[in-house]
C-alpha cells in the first residue's frame, strides 16, 4: 500500500470510529432530571434534587414524583420552577436568579476578568513601549548568570573540592 | 498511651515555637548554631506527632473506645482498613493527619536545606513552623484527638458509611498532602519577602513542592469525583459542592502558578504576580479548611463540620494580611525591567492562560460564597449550585482550553505570521474535521460541538510538537522513531512531561463534555424476569440475593444485561444498611467502556424483592475524565523525573563534589 493510501485509510478509520461513537450516546433528554437539577433538595445534603444521595429522602423522592406528574401534565421547565419558587421560597432553585442583587452573582467573574484583560493589555502596551537593551535582545535563553556572591561560593567550593 | 499522645503534642508545640525564635536569631545574628538547633527542634516536633498520630492508630485498631474519638468514628465491627482511615474521618484525627504531613514536610525542607538557602531558609522554616503552631495550638486547645470518655461505652458508634469505600482511604491523604505541601513554596517566598532575597531562588528551591503539591491536589480531586461517583449514586462525579470547590480552587491557582513561573524563569519578569499567586494557593487550602470545618456553607462533605470555623477564619485572615503586607512593603524592590514584544508570543499566552485559570478560580469563590453575600445583604438565603457553576464556567473553559493548545506552538518573545500558519494549519484542520463531524453524527449543542473541536485542535498541536521533536531527532541522531520519541521526552522531561498533563487534561475534557451533554437516564420498577432498556441496554431483573453480616445487611440485586440483544454480562447494584450507624448506603454497579459506562443503581425494593425499582445512568465518554487523571499523573512524574542532562550541566558548573546537593532541586528554566 502507498504512503498515501495508508493515510487515507488511516484517516477513514479515525473518522468512521468518531462517527460511531456519538451513536452510542444520542442526546436523548430526561426532562425529570433536566427540571430536578434546578432545584436544591432540602435534606441538608446541599445538593440538587436529582442528585440528593440519600436513598430515601424524605423531600427528594416525592419531589422527583411530583414533578414526573406535572411534565406529564405538559407543565415547562419554568413553570415548574417557579411554582416551587413560590411554595418555598429563592432557596430552593439551585441557581441564582437573573435579578436585582442576583445579577452580581452571574456578572461579577466576567467583569473580573474583562478588568484583568485591561490590565494584562495595558502592561503589555508600556512593557513594549520600553526600550529592550539590546544585548538582553541576544541573550540565549538558559540559566541566570552567577551573581558575585554565588561565584565566589562557587570558586570556594572548587578550591576546597580540589 | 492516652496520656502519651497528649504529652507529644505539647512537646511537639513547645519544639514548634522554640523553632521559630532559634530560626528568626540565628538568621538576625549569624548564629549557625540557633539555626542548627532550630532545625533539630523541628525535626523532634516531627517525631512528637509521629508518637501521637501513631498512639491514636493504636487506639483505632485496639478499639480504645475510651478515647472519645475512637468512640465516635470505630467500632469493633469496622473492617480493619477503614479502622485505619478512621484518623481523617472526624475532626480532630484528620487535623491530626494534617499537622502530621506539615511536620514531615517542614522536615524534609529542613533537611533539604540544612547548607542551602542560608538566607532565606531560617525564615522559610519560621513560618512553617508557625502554621504547625497553628495546628498544634487547635490540637492541644480547642479540639483534642485523645480526649477521654467517662463511662466507657462498649461499642463505638461507627465511622460514617460514606466514609467506608476504598476512595476515602486514598482521597483525604491525596487532598490533605496537596493542601500541606503548598506551604513549603509559599513559606520560601515570604522568606523570600521577609529577607529581601527576590531573585527567583525561592522557585528554583520549591520548584518540586510546587509541582508535587499540583500533582497530590491533582490526584486528590479525581479520586474525590471517583468516590463522588461510586459512592453517591447519582450517576455524577462533580456536584460543585462548596468542598468539591475549596479543593479546586487551590488546584486552578497553583496550575496558574506553575505556568507564570516559566516566566519569571526565563525572563525575569512577573515576580510580584508569582509571590501573589502562592500566596493566594496558600490561603486558598486553609478558606478549604475553612468552608470544610465551619459549617457556614452548607456541603455534602458535613462530616467534619464543627465549631473551628472562627479560628480558621482568624488564621486565615491574618495570613493574608501578613502576606500581603509584606508583598506592599517589598514591592519597590519587585519591580523588574520587562520586555514584550508581541501578543503572538508565549509570554502572551501564558498570561492568558493565568487570567482564565485565576478567572475560573474566582467564579468558583464567588459563587461558593455568594450564598452568605446575599444573606448578610438581602436577608434571604439562596443556593448557587450546579447550573451557575455549568453556565459561568463553560465559557472560561472552552478558552482555557484553545490557550493550552496556541501556548505551546508559539515561540517566545514573538511568531512570525509564516511560522504561525505553519505550525497551526494541521491542528486547526483537524479541529474543524471534529467539529464537522460532530455536527454530522447529529450532535447540536454548541458547546458540545465547540469543545470536541477544540480538543481536537489541541490534540493537533501536541501530536506536531511531538512529531516535530522525533523528526528533529531522527535527522540529528539517526534514531528509529520508538526510540527517538522516549529519548525525546528523556532528554526535555519537563517539557514533554507537560505535554502528556496537556494530554490528560484533554481526555478528561472529552469526558466532562461527554457525560454532561449526552447522559441518558432511567428509572423503572420492574418485577422479578421483567426487562427494561437504555440506549442499545436491555436489562433483565433476575433476582434479589440477601446477606447479613455484623456490620451491615446487604441486599444485591442481579441483573442481566444484553447489548442489542446480546448477553454481555450480569450487574449488581446493591442496597446497604450500616446497622450502627442506622444508616441506608447504595453500591452502585458500573460497567465501564470507552464508548460509555453503564450505571445502575438499585433505587427501592417491594414484596420482599420481587419487585425493584432500579435507576439507570448511561454516560459517554466518562471513562476519559478517569484516563485524564492517570494521564496527568504520569506526565507529572515525567516532569519530575530526575534530568541526567541538567544533573551533568550542574555538575560541571558546581563541582562534581556536590552536584548531588545542587540537583536535588534546582532546575535551570529551560523546558517551556
Amino acid at each position: 500500500m502507498r504512503v498515501g493510501s495508508k493515510r487515507i485509510a488511516i484517516a477513514a478509520t479515525l473518522v468512521l470510529s468518531l462517527a460511531a461513537a456519538p451513536r452510542a450516546f444520542a442526546a436523548v433528554r430526561t426532562t425529570v432530571n433536566q427540571v430536578s437539577q434546578g432545584l436544591t433538595c432540602q435534606c441538608g445534603c446541599g445538593l440538587t434534587v436529582a442528585n440528593c444521595n440519600h436513598p430515601s429522602c424524605s423531600f427528594s423522592v416525592p419531589l422527583r414524583g411530583e414533578i414526573e406528574a406535572m411534565i406529564s401534565h405538559g407543565e415547562t421547565r419554568e413553570q415548574i420552577l417557579t411554582y416551587y419558587r413560590r411554595k418555598f421560597g429563592e432557596k430552593i432553585l439551585s441557581a441564582p436568579t437573573t435579578e436585582g442583587f442576583n445579577l452580581l452573582a452571574w456578572t461579577m467573574p466576567f467583569v473580573a476578568i474583562v478588568l484583568g484583560a485591561g490590565f494584562i493589555t495595558l502592561a503589555f502596551t508600556r512593557w513594549r513601549a520600553a526600550p529592550i537593551a539590546p544585548e538582553k535582545f541576544s541573550a540565549p535563553a538558559g540559566p541566570p548568570a552567577f551573581d558575585s556572591d554565588l561565584r565566589r561560593r562557587l570558586d570556594n567550593e572548587l578550591k576546597e573540592n580540589r | 498511651m492516652p496520656d502519651l499522645g497528649k504529652l507529644c503534642l505539647a512537646i511537639a508545640l513547645l519544639l514548634a515555637i522554640y523553632s521559630i525564635f532559634a530560626n528568626i536569631y540565628g538568621a538576625r545574628r549569624g548564629r549557625a548554631d540557633f539555626i542548627v538547633s532550630a532545625r533539630h527542634a523541628l525535626w523532634a516536633m516531627c517525631a512528637m506527632v509521629t508518637i501521637a498520630v501513631i498512639t491514636l492508630w493504636n487506639g483505632l485498631l485496639g478499639s480504645d473506645f475510651k478515647l472519645e474519638y475512637v468512640a465516635s468514628y470505630s467500632s469493633t465491627t469496622l473492617p480493619t482498613v477503614y479502622k485505619f482511615t478512621a484518623l481523617w474521618g472526624g475532626q480532630q484525627g484528620s487535623l491530626l493527619f494534617w499537622t502530621w504531613l506539615l511536620s514531615i514536610f517542614t522536615s524534609i525542607a529542613a533537611f533539604q536545606n540544612r547548607r542551602r538557602n542560608p538566607d532565606t531558609a531560617p525564615y522559610a522554616l519560621a513560618v512553617m513552623a508557625g502554621v504547625a503552631i497553628f495546628f498544634l495550638f487547635m490540637l492541644n486547645f480547642v479540639t483534642r484527638p485523645f480526649d477521654l470518655l467517662s463511662p466507657v461505652p462498649a461499642e463505638g458508634s461507627d465511622l460514617n458509611p460514606l466514609l467506608q469505600n476504598y476512595w476515602m482511604a486514598i482521597h483525604p491523604p491525596s487532598l490533605y498532602t496537596g493542601y500541606v505541601s503548598s506551604t513549603v513554596p509559599f513559606a520560601f517566598g515570604a522568606a523570600a519577602l521577609i529577607t529581601g532575597k527576590l531573585d527567583d531562588s525561592w522557585i528554583r528551591s520549591t520548584r518540586r513542592w510546587a509541582i508535587v503539591s499540583w500533582f497530590f491536589l491533582t490526584l486528590g480531586n479525581i479520586f474525590g469525583a471517583r468516590w463522588a461517583y461510586e459512592v453517591l449514586g447519582w450517576g455524577g462525579y462533580w456536584a460543585w459542592d462548596p468542598v468539591e470547590n475549596a479543593a479546586f480552587m487551590p488546584w486552578l491557582v497553583m496550575t496558574a502558578y506553575l505556568h507564570s513561573v516559566m516566566i519569571q524563569e526565563r525572563k525575569d519578569m512577573l515576580k510580584v504576580w508569582n509571590l501573589a499567586l502562592i500566596g493566594l494557593a496558600f490561603s486558598l487550602t486553609l478558606f478549604g479548611t475553612f468552608i470544610t470545618r465551619s459549617g457556614v456553607i452548607s456541603s455534602v462533605h458535613s462530616f467534619t463540620q464543627s465549631g473551628l470555623g472562627p479560628y480558621f477564619l482568624a488564621f486565615l485572615i491574618a495570613v493574608v494580611a501578613c502576606y500581603t503586607a509584606l508583598l506592599i512593603w517589598r514591592s519597590p524592590d519587585l519591580r523588574s525591567p520587562a520586555e514584550f514584544e508581541s501578543y503572538l508570543s508565549r509570554e502572551a499566552a501564558f498570561l492568558f492562560n493565568n487570567l482564565v485559570l485565576v478567572g475560573i478560580a474566582f467564579a468558583v469563590f464567588w459563587g461558593t460564597i455568594f450564598p452568605v453575600l446575599s444573606e448578610w445583604v438581602r436577608g434571604v438565603k439562596i443556593t448557587v449550585g450546579p447550573p451557575f457553576f455549568n453556565r459561568v464556567n463553560g465559557p472560561l473553559a472552552l478558552a482555557l482550553i484553545f490557550l493550552m493548545g496556541v501556548g505551546p506552538l508559539i515561540a517566545w518573545r514573538r511568531t512570525t505570521a509564516d511560522r504561525l500558519v505553519r505550525s497551526f494549519a494541521a491542528p486547526v484542520a483537524l479541529g474543524v474535521a471534529a467539529g464537522l463531524i460532530a455536527v454530522l453524527c447529529g450532535i447540536h449543542e454548541w458547546y458540545a460541538v465547540t469543545g470536541f473541536s477544540l480538543a481536537a485542535f489541541v490534540l493537533g498541536t501536541i501530536v506536531v510538537e511531538f512529531r516535530r521533536g522525533v523528526s528533529a531527532r531522527r535527522h540529528m541522531v539517526s534514531e528509529p522513531p520508538a526510540r527517538a520519541l522516549v529519548n525525546l521526552v528523556a532528554k526535555n522531561n519537563r517539557r514533554y512531561g507537560g505535554y502528556i498533563i496537556h494530554l490528560g487534561v484533554l481526555a478528561a475534557f472529552v469526558g466532562i463534555i461527554g457525560s454532561s451533554f449526552f447522559k441518558m437516564e432511567v428509572k423503572k420498577s420492574v418485577a422479578v424476569g421483567d426487562s427494561f432498556s437504555i440506549g442499545s441496554f436491555t436489562l433483565k431483573y433476575l433476582g434479589l440475593d440477601e446477606h447479613e453480616n455484623a456490620h451491615l445487611e446487604q441486599a444485591t440485586a442481579r441483573l442481566a444485561v444484553l447489548n442489542y440483544g446480546r448477553q454481555t454480562t450480569v450487574m449488581t447494584p446493591a442496597k446497604l444498611f450500616y446497622k450502627r450507624q442506622q444508616q441506608p448506603a447504595t453500591a452502585v454497579a458500573i460497567r465501564s467502556t470507552p464508548f460509555a459506562d453503564l450505571y445502575v443503581v438499585l433505587a427501592g425494593l417491594d414484596d420482599n424483592g420481587n419487585r425493584a425499582t432500579f435507576e439507570v445512568f448511561l454516560t459517554p465518554l466518562v471513562i476519559w475524565l478517569w484516563a485524564g487523571g492517570c494521564l496527568m499523573a504520569i506526565g507529572t512524574v515525567v516532569v519530575m523525573w530526575p534530568n541526567v542532562r541538567e544533573r551533568a550541566a550542574l555538575a560541571v558548573a558546581v563541582g562534581r563534589g556536590r552536584a548531588e546537593e545542587y540537583a536535588g532541586e534546582a532546575a535551570p528554566g529551560g523546558g517551556r
